[in-house]
């Protein structure tokens, strides 16, 4: 009587591998993705500008205002007759440039700083003072006080965004630590005979780190505003240097006749604006869950 | 009630003299010499120095700042270098009209605020909650300046019903005033009506889980009474926290709003001065707004001692 021989089921190969980052897993998402393509669309268009583009953006040809398509320029010119497809690809690196500078600046100073709250009270009640006079200014306002001091330019907008962006990462940090330290695992740490360093990096960071990388994205978009607005009124990016704010605010007095002037700094602006907000809303729930 | 504002007036009172000084000590410190800009191209060295010598630049700092306070106090508050004329004449005119703009944006972003965050908790079907939290996403995310362009395309120039920007003001012709107020006030007031929203929507889910709502519920009162009446006032204390801090937002957001729309108010004089380095113009707008953020915390606070006698008691 010939036995059966039992083999085990060959078992069906998993058609996706999970995902054990959270914060990757949050990215893979619909939500996610949709973030990551909008900024990633921009991002390399900014970077490929050479490659998009043949036109010199500060080159003033005499068709001053021309329609999308005429003469060679794929999106017209703008009413000094420049190309106005390579000043938003150019206005785009203007941007990254800006935004890159300053949100690392930002992030980098205000978790200094919490950290610096959390080891002793004095340290805390100071740097939560510092905290509350640099919000108490509404970002433009910071802004206008920093130029008025250092002169219109990059620097001023990076030192301007950075200055809005330090309490909203400290704080987050802070409270996150403070928030984590209490917990039961935090707690069984320090029986279990973890150093204070070792608690905080091992332990707490890990776990405090969430709302800080979600602000991260957040921070982006609040700096593409941020730039966006200093350079429209004038106090930022210095003319002929393109940015988005300095297009969209040269091109509103052709706003009746020529719409597609203002199109492209507005479209742009958007995406990167609603593409970072997806990013922020994903990794928010990738790390919650 | 009066006792409450004798205790909170000094430290208000604190806080403004403490931002002058150090509103007038950072622009001191600023490199470039407004004598030199103001003397032209290549002065001498003696007209640098009576321009400086009349502008009462060479005294020491804090004799400038004493004088500089001093006539605030008064009501003076100095010429303009660049502009022109005084600077009370000059922030006089453009004050009304960013307080104009702010205020209606403030009445649209406190009207929607509830009408969104009323909607939030009554509309239960699944199609009107998507669509709810889409608006109020996208008035949340997108900057006020992108909006506004948009409204000034479709409602001034594809569709043309409302001017495309300038402004009249609503005490000379409120019709035509409240047609220019309309876009920029409401361009203005979207992201804190979204802010808002949220708050009155959290706070009122909140008050309909406790006790007393369930109670009412039980003892048959309608629950439209149950969310106007018992709900709605005990979620309102937080949502006038967040109003006060969003006067401040608006107050700022008005700055660009009103170069977008080309309304004369502080923003555009606060532009032009800080481009044109005029210091006695940019510490009195300065000034100003801080005077704002703090009046504004007062009142705050006020409203809130009003409504909630624990904090005016204790």
């Amino acid at each position: 009587m010939a036995t059966e021989v039992l083999t085990p089921l060959p078992v069906a190969a998993p058609k996706t591998r999970r995902v054990h980052n959270r914060y990757l897993r949050g990215l893979l998402t619909p939500r996610g993705v949709t973030g990551l393509t909008l900024v990633g669309v921009i991002l390399l268009a900014g970077l490929a500008a050479p490659l998009l583009t043949s036109h010199d953006p500060n080159f003033q040809s005499a068709a001053a205002l021309a329609g999308p398509g005429s003469d060679g320029h794929v999106w017209g010119t703008d009413d000094l007759g420049r190309d106005l497809l390579s000043r938003i690809l150019y206005g785009i690196r203007t941007d990254l440039l800006v935004v890159l500078a300053a949100v690392p600046i930002g992030l980098a100073i205000g978790c200094s700083l919490a950290l610096l709250a959390i080891t002793h009270r004095v340290a805390d009640v100071a740097v939560q003072r510092l905290f509350d006079l640099l919000q108490s200014f509404p970002g433009l306002i910071l802004g206008l006080t920093i130029t008025a001091i250092m002169g219109p330019g990059k620097v001023t907008i990076i030192t301007v965004i950075a200055l809005v962006e330090i309490p909203a990462f400290g704080r987050l940090l802070r409270g996150a630590i403070l928030l984590h330290r209490e917990r039961e695992y935090a707690v069984a740490a320090r029986v279990g005979g973890a150093g204070p360093l070792r608690l905080l990096t091992r332990h707490v960071l890990p776990n405090a780190a969430d709302p800080v990388v979600v602000q991260i994205a957040v921070s982006m978009s609040i700096a593409v505003i941020l730039e966006g607005a200093m350079s429209f009124i004038g106090i930022g990016v210095r003319p002929p240097d393109p940015s988005l704010g300095g297009i969209l605010a040269s091109s509103r007095p052709y706003l009746e006749d020529h719409f597609t002037y203002a199109l492209g700094p507005l479209v742009v602006i958007t995406a990167l604006v609603v593409g970072l907000n997806l990013i922020a809303e994903a990794l928010n729930r990738g790390a919650r869950r | 009630m009066t006792k409450y504002l004798l205790r909170r007036l000094p430290s208000a009172f604190g806080v403004l003299l403490l931002a002058s000084f150090v509103i007038f000590l950072i622009l001191r410190a600023v490199p470039g010499d407004p004598a030199e800009q103001l003397a032209g191209n290549d002065p001498s060295q003696e007209a640098v120095d009576a321009i400086r010598r009349n502008l009462g630049l060479d005294r020491p700092l804090l004799a400038q700042y004493g004088t500089w306070l001093a006539d605030l106090v008064r009501g003076d508050l100095g010429t303009s270098y660049m502009i022109g004329g005084s600077v009370s004449d000059l922030l006089g005119q453009r004050l009304g009209n960013t307080l104009e703009l702010t205020a209606g944006s403030l009445v649209f972003s406190l009207t929607l605020g509830l009408a969104l965050g009323i909607a939030g908790v009554t509309v239960k079907n699944r199609f009107g909650q998507t669509l709810l939290s889409a608006i109020n996403s996208v008035s949340l995310i997108v900057p006020p300046y992108v909006s506004g362009f948009l409204l000034v395309f479709v409602f001034a120039i594809a569709w043309p019903v409302l001017p495309a920007g300038g402004h009249v003001s609503v005490f000379d012709d409120p019709q035509i005033g409240f047609q220019y107020l309309l876009m920029p006030a409401l361009v203005l007031a979207l992201p804190s009506a979204a802010v808002l929203a949220r708050y009155v929507k959290d706070g009122l889910q909140q008050a309909l889980g406790e006790d007393y709502a369930r109670t009412a519920k039980s003892l048959g009162v309608a629950p439209r009474r149950i969310l106007w009446r018992h709900a709605l006032p005990n979620a309102l204390p937080p949502v006038l926290t967040v109003l006060g801090m969003q006067i401040g937002v608006l107050i700022g957001g008005a700055v660009i709003i009103e170069a977008v729309f080309a309304w004369p108010g502080l923003g555009l004089l606060a532009e032009q001065a800080v481009t044109e380095r005029d210091y006695p113009v940019i510490q009195a707008v300065l000034l100003f707004l801080v005077a704002v953020f703090v009046v504004v915390q007062l009142l705050t606070d006020l409203a809130y001692a009003l409504i909630d006698p624990r904090v005016r008691l204790g």
